[in-house]
């Protein structure tokens, strides 16, 4: 008995503290939900209002606006990185010269603080002296109000994001790409299929498990996504750019609602676990798909 | 006789002694005030000056100096604590209502009450008006104003008003004359772009939230309005917030290329490279005018008043400081601060390039060989409103709410009644939900 007991016991106090850890903040921001909570107050301070701050953000046009924005913002930017970022693994995965300062060179941008990629972006962008419009006008066209325009401002900003981000995507594909058994390809190639063939047929389908997970850390990443945000726009035009981590920011800074917040916070938390679920039920499933794609392979 | 004239020579030697060693800084020399102040250019020559006290004093001074943003999250956690850390704080003035509300800062009556510690020297008088009320005095008129009921819980320091620069040499090429009313400074801001191709009328900020907010304020008290009446009623929607605004959009639509997403710093950049005529807002800009470095129009700016409207209204605003009730060491932090907004050191400070808040240093004759802008500044402030945006716990809320509305009006040609209808709604709802509503 307490042999059995002895592994657990060596681990007790690292699942605590791991636990305390993690469970914690998000056991205070569930409770911090529940109150209107001034930030000039303790926490012991402020009132119980129940699930008020959750019923009450139905009923804010600007978090169903802000909402409606982030929700835009992750299925362009993700479903865009995740088409180029692919296409280019697909495209450069042979031996080329030089692959390796590729590599490094598409990675820079992963590398940079996204306050910095706001700054960098923000000044491309601008009206006058912005390389973008300072092109657009040396070709004899007209300039483009990159930042002042909700169009291009959400553009602009799904522009950035593809560029600091594709590279992520292009790594990991690229990794799952040549971990894929070369003998099934070979077999494909002898059997006379061609590239297309070999990519929709057996590539892709062996690289799901990878690009699901890539996938979903792309899309939990830009449901948060605040800094580049903030610096190029700020949420503007109007609300045009006002993604959900930076309403949240403001609702707690500028109007002082800790409560609000936290409800809002936890809607972005439920939201992307049932996503988390979702997408990993999936990739279960497309494991399973994916043995049997490879024994076949290796049979056949 | 001998006695007499033995009696008077000690009294007299006594009373030299004392008075040659009064030092009411004495008692505190030696302790060390832990201090948080903004990164600010006003601070910045703070910084310069602050020696010189340690020196008078004895006192030493730590400075956490954060930008402002991050200075006032962290005051929010500070201020909340049985024991704080910082003995004397710089605030922005909108903090005021939250921390006087929360009962976080110290009322200054039994400080200037106390002999000890005030300086019978210190002429509050001198004080600009509009500024104390604005940024340190809280419980009078409107809960943020003086009043018979209102106290004060800190003091200017590095505040600013808003003032228009405009560009001599085109207006001298074009014979213009400097605009001291509304009317003439829209027609020459939409004037400009003509005379001069390429270059804006006047640059304002514009961009989303609080500097399209910022931006309508300026031209509100000065064109008749005001957010609420004396009652709490929204009157921003009324005749004089669709002109204040429509004075924003055509200052806009005439400004330099970009200006829709302008916030204060590229509103004042597009001014120093020489891409506009004229700028209407803060005062804390003019330090940069003339530094070679920063700016294309070195020699060539000319400063006058903020025009007037249906009246005079520049803005108030900036930074005051004050004292958190959970200091530890209160007595010296009042010496500090009654010491840093002295004449002596306001002066100081003003050469360092700081913003003086007393009215004899605007009037100062080296202050002014200087910075020869200074003495229209002083004239300006002689109209300082500091009721022209209201400093009330929610107003973050309803500030962010007339910003984003304000862009929707400049970038997507949003009627701007119906713009300004939806944010009275909105704001009604709020200020009713804060309790305003709870005495009507």
């Amino acid at each position: 008995m307490s042999r059995r007991l002895t592994p657990y016991l060596f681990m007790a106090p690292a699942v605590l503290v791991l636990g305390v850890a993690l469970l914690y903040p998000i056991g205070y921001m569930i409770y911090a939900s529940f109150l209107d909570w001034n930030p000039s107050q303790r926490i012991g301070q402020a009132e119980f209002v129940g699930l008020r701050n959750y019923t009450w953000l139905w009923s804010d046009g600007a978090f169903r606006e802000s909402l409606a924005v982030t929700l835009k913002f992750a299925f362009f930017v993700v479903s865009l990185e995740m088409i180029i970022g692919v296409g280019l693994a697909l495209l450069l995965d042979r031996n080329i010269r030089g692959m390796t300062a590729l590599r490094t060179i598409f990675i820079l941008p992963m590398m940079i603080a996204p306050i910095v990629v706001g700054l960098v972006w923000r000044y491309m962008y601008h009206p006058t002296v912005g390389i973008f419009n300072k092109t657009l006008n040396a070709l004899g066209l007209e300039s483009v109000p990159w930042l002042s325009d909700s169009f291009w401002a959400l553009t602009s900003i799904i522009i950035a994001d593809i560029w600091q981000w594709t590279p992520f995507i292009f790594i990991l594909s690229l990794a799952a790409l040549q971990s894929l058994p070369r003998s099934a390809l070979e077999a494909a190639r002898i059997d006379g299929a061609s590239g297309w063939d070999q990519i929709w047929h057996i590539k892709l389908p062996l690289m799901m498990p990878v690009l699901i997970v890539t996938c979903l850390l792309r899309l939990i990443d830009a449901f948060k996504v605040l800094e580049v945000v903030l610096v190029m726009t700020n949420g503007g035009p109007g609300l045009s750019t006002e993604i959900m981590a930076l309403r949240i920011s403001r609702t707690a800074s500028e109007f002082r609602e800790l409560g609000v917040a936290a409800a809002m916070s936890n809607y972005l938390l439920i939201f992307l676990m049932v996503l988390t679920v979702i997408m990993f039920t999936y990739t279960k499933l497309s494991e399973a798909r994916t043995a049997r794609l490879r024994q076949a392979a290796e049979e056949g | 006789m001998n006695l007499s004239k033995t009696v008077t020579g000690v009294v007299a030697g006594l009373a030299l002694a004392s008075s040659a060693f009064a030092n009411p800084y004495e008692e505190y020399a030696g302790q060390t005030l832990v201090v948080n102040f903004p990164a600010h250019p006003h601070y910045d020559a703070v910084m310069k000056v602050l020696p010189a006290f340690t020196e008078e004093t004895g006192i030493k001074v730590e400075v956490d100096q954060l930008q402002y943003l991050k200075m006032r999250e962290k005051q929010t956690l500070e201020l909340t604590k049985n024991r704080g850390d910082y003995d004397l704080i710089a605030y922005v003035v909108f903090s005021k209502a939250d921390y006087v509300y929360a009962g976080q800062l110290e009322n200054l009556a039994r400080f200037y009450m106390n002999p000890k510690l005030a300086d019978p020297a210190y002429d509050a008088e001198d004080l600009i008006d509009g500024y104390v009320t604005n940024i340190g005095v809280a419980g009078g008129d409107k809960g943020y104003l003086d009043g018979p009921t209102g106290s004060l819980f800190g003091v200017p320091f590095g505040s600013e008003t808003s003032i228009l620069g405009y560009r001599k040499d085109i207006f001298e090429k074009h014979g213009l004359e400097v605009p001291t009313t509304y009317d003439e400074m829209l027609d020459i801001a939409c004037k400009i772009p003509e005379l001069e191709p390429g270059m804006g009328g006047l640059s304002s900020r514009a961009a989303s939230g609080h500097h399209a907010s910022h931006a309508f304020l300026l031209h509100l008290a000065p064109l008749g309005g005001r957010i609420f009446d004396d009652e709490w009623n929204v009157t921003v929607n009324n005749e004089a917030g669709v002109k204040a605004a429509e004075a924003l959009k055509t200052i806009v639509d005439c400004g330099p290329e970009g200006s829709r997403s302008f916030g204060f710093a590229e509103a004042g950049a597009a001014f120093l490279q020489g891409d506009t005529a004229m700028f209407l807002d803060s005062t804390v800009f003019a330090g940069s005018i003339n530094d070679p470095e920063k700016s294309n129009v070195v020699g060539k700016v000319g400063w006058a008043m903020h025009p007037e409207g249906v009246r005079r209204g520049s803005q108030t605003g900036g930074f005051g400081i004050g004292i958190p009730t959970n200091a530890q060491n209160k007595d010296a932090a009042f010496l500090l601060m009654q010491w840093l907004t002295s004449k002596k050191a306001d002066k100081l400070i003003a050469l360092e390039g700081g913003n003086p808040s007393r009215y004899s240093t605007h009037a100062d004759e080296e202050v002014n060989a200087k910075f020869p802008h200074m003495a229209v500044f002083g004239e300006a402030l002689q109209h300082a409103d500091p009721d022209w945006r209201p400093i009330i716990p929610v107003w973050g809320k309803i500030n962010a709410d007339l910003g984003t509305t304000l862009s929707q009006v400049l970038t997507e040609d949003l009627d701007i009644q119906e713009a300004l209808d939806g944010v009275a709604e909105r704001t009604a709802a709020v200020m009713d939900e804060a309790g305003y509503n709870t005495w009507k």
